[in-house]
């Protein structure tokens, strides 16, 4: 069973337009939508919430078409930035108002226990605190109790985390992953911070100026960016325009400035295509020597290094080997590579490693 | 956050103590100056005095007819007034700042002016006066329905500009939250919107109240007779002189100020959830 279908979906909001755009979300899978702020990420969710008029396209929650339905309709638990208790009811009642109000249906259980949801989430304790003293990992508990009381089809989160700090969010993010997959729940975990990808997602949808740009599993797209604007919202640092020169059966030939490097993905591009070259900066590893035995299916480029940026236990190396490249490795590793502004170095990565994708 | 220091320790944006003294010394005028004619007029009255003027049935019928007209005020502020602050706290439109500021419009008028202006259009030839009079029967001269729309032109922007901030207060997100919990639109408005911006509408009420109990300006233009407290004591001030008029107007400040506090609270006194298991 589908959890989610959007199909055709379009919105005009002001000068604002989301789509033309289609989502389709099995059952027991977390989609993370990632963007940069106004992609339309929010919009997105609070349409398929209901709170927004598409103009064009279908909804469909569980079969369910839910596209004409207002959003107390349609069976969605709804978690927003810094979770939304009702600052004017207990813990308590913010769970019991949303077990009083569950939709009549078919699927309807037993009575919903409020101390029962209590006791799950763990926060029993906190039943009568008012939400206002809550930490953000409670709070995170108290909302998604709240939310699994009214027995929503689907959830939707927008950016829960955004309010927090680096920190608070390391262990919000994994304790949600697992109360998600506990609840067996579909949902839409809407970010901007690509660490909640991998964390939370086992498919992922790239967003950009109201459109979906790349969706698929979360490894394929991490792996196997299909654009440049995928490579740059996925953070991937080398994105190198180029022209492919010649292709095999194993790996294609692009010229990129001065140099030809061996790509993986252009397999199937005509010669004379214009492509970007991606390369993670954590994908290449450097050498002092210019020439250590060259091993099969990797690049090489000769060059030198132009900066040193550190990052804390990583360092970002700028290097100029013909073309710009940026590297990252860890820092214990730059002084025995005798890595220095102005030392030379050669870039080494793999070729599958190296994305040809659209320009 | 900040730390809350002791008087005396100057906050550093004020820099030398020599500028917090100037700041405390202005400032001290300033308290005084609100509070000496106060304490004053509490000063020189006796028990013996206040209770005599609170016998006279003249003042005490002035005084509930104050009360009750201020309270009548509230309520037909909360009924018009609440309303039109949710409209401008959460709608787009073109003209809503003209709107914002047509509300604030009574502030600048002097309430004599608002009296007169009132008086031609709820008065017995008033445009809406005559055709309300001869058609429900409905009069606002000489009645307490006058009172109130005298009072009610002063004082209904308090209640207006609170809710509207108290409105604009709570997160539409909260809202959102509660419709995908299966409120509807008026039970999101009953049981989300109402409670968290109650305090900032009750703080408006209350000032509309306050604005209404101590109007004379509007009111005496509009409604000579019956007479409010303070129409009351500005008559005895001109009968009797200032003696008999301070005991009746120590009394009516008596009153408002209780009914502040108590009103203050009403709005303050339903504490949210705080405490608990930490």
């Amino acid at each position: 069973m589908t959890a989610l279908d959007v199909a055709g979906l379009r919105l005009e909001l002001g000068a604002f337009v989301l789509g033309e755009l289609s989502l389709n979300l099995p059952d027991d899978e977390i989609m993370v939508v990632l963007g940069p702020n106004g992609a339309g990420k929010s919009v997105l969710l609070e349409t398929i919430a209901g709170f927004h008029r598409a103009v064009r396209g279908r909804i469909a929650v569980r079969g369910r078409d839910v596209t004409a339905l207002s959003p107390e309709k349609r069976h969605i638990g709804f978690v927003v930035q810094n979770f939304g208790l009702f600052p004017h009811l207990t813990v308590a009642q913010n769970i019991a108002l949303a077990a009083s109000l569950r939709r009549d249906g078919a699927e309807r259980r037993s009575r919903v226990d409020v101390s029962e949801l209590l006791r799950r989430f763990g926060i029993a304790h906190l039943a009568d605190s008012g939400p206002v003293v809550l930490s953000p990992g409670e709070k995170q508990r108290a909302a998604l109790a709240r939310a699994e009381a009214s027995h929503p089809d689907l959830f939707l989160l927008d950016e829960p985390f955004s309010a927090l700090d680096a920190q608070a969010r390391d262990g919000l993010r994994f304790e949600l992953a697992r109360f998600l997959r506990d609840m067996r729940a579909p949902a839409i975990f809407v970010t901007h911070d690509r660490v909640d990808v991998a964390a939370l997602g086992t498919r992922v949808a790239l967003m950009r100026e109201g459109r979906i740009i790349q969706c698929g599993a979360v490894d394929d797209v991490f792996r196997r960016p299909t654009s440049r604007t995928a490579a740059e919202i996925l953070g991937i640092e080398n994105r190198l325009p180029g022209r492919v020169e010649a292709a095999d059966g194993r790996y294609a030939l692009v010229r990129v400035g001065d140099a030809v490097l061996r790509a993986a993905s252009a397999v199937g591009r005509a010669i004379a295509d214009e492509v970007c070259v991606a390369i993670r900066a954590e994908d290449i590893r450097l050498t002092p020597s210019a020439n250590a035995p060259a091993i099969a299916d990797e690049n090489r480029l000769a060059g030198a290094v132009v900066a040193l940026q550190p990052l804390g236990p990583l360092t970002r190396v700028v290097l100029d080997c013909g073309i710009r490249l940026v590297a990252c490795l860890m820092t214990r590793d730059v002084a025995p590579l005798g890595l220095a502004a102005g030392a030379p170095a050669t870039a080494i990565f793999s070729v599958s490693d190296t994305c040809a994708v659209e320009p | 956050m900040r730390a809350v220091r002791p008087l005396w320790r100057a906050p550093e944006s004020l820099g030398s103590p020599a500028v917090l003294l100037a700041v405390w010394l202005a400032g001290g005028l300033l308290l005084a100056f609100i509070l000496l004619p106060i304490l004053e007029l509490f000063a020189v009255q006796t028990a013996g005095t206040i209770l005599r003027v609170a016998r006279q049935v003249d003042v005490r019928d002035a005084l509930a007819l104050s009360v009750v007209a201020s309270l009548l005020t509230a309520v037909v502020a909360a009924v018009f007034g609440v309303p039109f602050a949710l409209l401008l706290a959460r709608a787009e439109f073109v003209g809503k700042s003209a709107l914002a500021a047509i509300v604030d419009l009574p502030l600048t008028v002097p309430h004599t002016v608002a009296g007169i202006a009132l008086l031609m259009v709820f008065g017995r030839q008033g445009v809406l006066g005559a055709p309300i009079g001869s058609l429900i029967g409905l009069r606002f001269w000489g009645t307490l329905a006058g009172i109130v729309v005298a009072m009610l032109f002063v004082s209904v922007p308090y209640t207006v500009n609170a809710a509207r901030i108290a409105f604009e207060n709570v997160d539409p997100r909260l809202e959102m939250v509660a419709r995908t919990l299966g409120m509807g639109p008026l039970q999101v408005l009953a049981r989300v919107t109402l409670p968290l911006a109650w305090r900032g509408i009750a703080t408006g009420l209350t000032l509309t109240f306050a604005r209404s109990i101590s109007e004379f300006g509007a009111v005496v233009i509009l409604v000579y007779y019956p007479m409010t407290a303070p129409v009351l004591i500005y008559e005895m001030f001109l009968r009797y002189g200032l003696e008999n008029a301070s005991a009746a107007a120590a009394l009516l400040l008596l009153v408002s100020l209780v009914l502040f506090v108590l009103f203050r609270h009403v709005a303050y006194g339903s504490r949210r959830p705080v405490g608990g298991g930490r």
